[in-house]
């Protein structure tokens, strides 16, 4: 039992809504609870957050300290959006090594009023006011869009192909108590859906809510003596603003590190039992599985053909029905796969178990800040 | 961008140091890190590589539908635009006007 080897503990969710009068606050706050709860631990334990948000303005992780009452010696904001989640277990597991805090709190938090979603569209970047807002568009609708035509005409995708994980997902979002949407979903459904932005169509596009995710982070000495399920995480990696003079985004950073992801966890893709991506439109899982070496470049049609996604399937994906069926609760959907493939790998599962999962690969991917997204990370978890 | 738009003017930022062509606009050269910047007339040609239609849009006052494209301009960057009704089906040769829409921003237009 090591004492400086950090893992990953006591996964929760706080269940999203549609909209919320609340702010981020009161996410956070309902996050660090229940978490608190679930380890059994005082608030005083904690003595480190790293805190992801859209919607805490004008409020940082530094003024939710106060609003929480949280005296800490180890601070950090991840402004990441959908790879926040994984880089922020990434600086907490080396806080813990490093001896800069024991134990960590990781959350992302979001609320969602009804005009919240363009307000953060309106303010998201300089250059989504600048170049993105005239037109319309305003949206990663569009954004994925593009990426999605291009692909399909490149790589002969076709829209049963993207249809084919979007079902798969919801499939595995009827058993998972917090999804949003817990109608099944038939490929019919899904192909005569209204349009959105060609070739895009309803059950393509994420679903903005408010909600928070959430975990530990503490020494493996510490989880074993306060009697917590962890998984251990044998690697981690990030990047940002990988390939800047590709003309349009089909590769992410994901292709530079993953060698290195899979060496440090002194595993190959055959073992990855679970992957978990990230999903606010189903073409970019389809990148990730390319660019983290499960398929080759512009073999994800064939791919997603051979393979079936489901839990039970023969390449388990998205296990909670991703954000396409929970919803993408703001910077917490960065947090969905790695809350539920702690679950997963720990006997825990909220929905339909991944029957023998020993591994499990999660993906993140953020910030679309002008045509592309520009975060990238990735994480290896195995149970114990 | 905007002065020059209002004149029809193509103009984007060149950096004096080295020349490199930008857009969208920013504070300093993404090539050189130069602050030493100016707004140049550029070619109009480019290729429009993706596009999209919109059929939703997050702003009420859209008028839907609404067909944009990912341009590679021969100046170098990459600009999104709107798409005219004449322009053949993606990837496609276009050429890019300038023009202030209704709220006073300078948009491209792919023709």
């Amino acid at each position: 039992m090591s004492t400086t080897t950090a893992v990953i503990t006591c996964p929760i969710t706080v269940p999203y809504t549609r909209f919320s009068d609340n702010g981020a606050h009161w996410f956070a706050a309902r996050a660090l609870s229940v978490m608190l709860q679930a380890a059994r631990l005082e608030k005083t334990a904690i003595d480190g957050l790293c805190f992801s948000s859209f919607t805490l303005a004008p409020d940082t992780a530094v003024g939710l300290t106060q609003h929480l009452g949280l005296s800490l010696r180890w601070l950090d904001h991840i402004p990441m959006g959908g790879a926040a989640g994984i880089v922020a277990l990434r600086r907490a597991v080396r806080a813990v090594e490093a001896g800069d805090a024991n134990i960590v709190a990781c959350v992302g938090a979001d609320t969602n009023s009804p005009d919240a979603f363009e307000t953060t569209l309106g303010n998201f970047s300089r250059f989504t006011q600048d170049a993105v807002w005239p037109y319309g568009a305003g949206g990663p609708n569009a954004s994925f869009a593009l990426l999605t035509s291009y692909y399909m005409r490149e790589y002969g995708a076709t829209r049963e192909d993207f249809g084919k994980l979007c079902v798969s997902q919801r499939q595995n979002a009827l058993s998972f108590p917090s999804a949003l949407f817990r109608k099944p979903l038939t490929l019919e459904q899904y192909l005569s859906a209204r349009p959105i932005a060609d070739p895009l169509h309803l059950f393509d596009c994420v679903m903005p809510c408010a909600g928070a995710e959430g975990f530990l982070v503490m020494s493996e000495q510490h989880a074993s003596d306060f009697g917590l399920k962890s998984a251990r995480v044998l690697s981690t990696c990030e990047r940002h603003n990988a390939f800047p003079d590709d003309p349009i985004q089909m590769r992410g950073g994901w292709v530079l590190d993953r060698d290195e992801l899979f060496a440090r966890a002194g595993v190959t893709t055959d073992r990855i039992d679970l992957l978990q991506t990230y999903d606010d439109y189903p073409v970019i899982s389809v990148l990730q599985m390319e660019d983290l070496g499960f398929c080759g470049k512009g073999e994800g049609p064939l791919f997603i053909r051979e393979q079936t996604f489901t839990n039970d399937g023969t390449f388990p994906h998205n296990s909670s029905g991703g954000q396409l069926s929970c919803g993408q609760a703001g910077a917490a959907g960065g947090f969905l796969g790695l809350t539920d493939a702690v679950r997963q790998l720990t006997g825990t599962a909220l929905g339909q178990p991944v029957a023998g999962a020993k591994v499990a690969l999660v993906s993140g991917f953020g910030m679309i800040n002008y045509d592309r997204g520009l975060c990238c990370g990735a994480t290896i978890l195995a149970g114990a | 961008m905007t002065a020059a738009a209002a004149a029809g003017r193509f103009e984007l930022q060149q950096c004096r140091k080295c020349g490199a062509v930008q857009y969208p606009p920013r504070e300093a050269c993404v090539r050189c890190l130069a602050v030493e910047l100016e707004w140049t007339l550029q070619p109009a040609g480019g290729r429009m590589i993706a596009e999209t239609t919109l059929h939703h849009s997050h702003l009420p006052q859209t008028q839907l539908p609404i067909r944009i494209g990912l341009v590679q301009l021969h100046s170098g960057p990459v600009a999104l635009a709107y798409v005219g009704k004449a322009v053949p089906p993606a990837p496609a040769d276009v050429r890019i006007t300038v023009k202030l829409d209704e709220q006073g921003y300078a948009v491209l237009v792919a023709q």
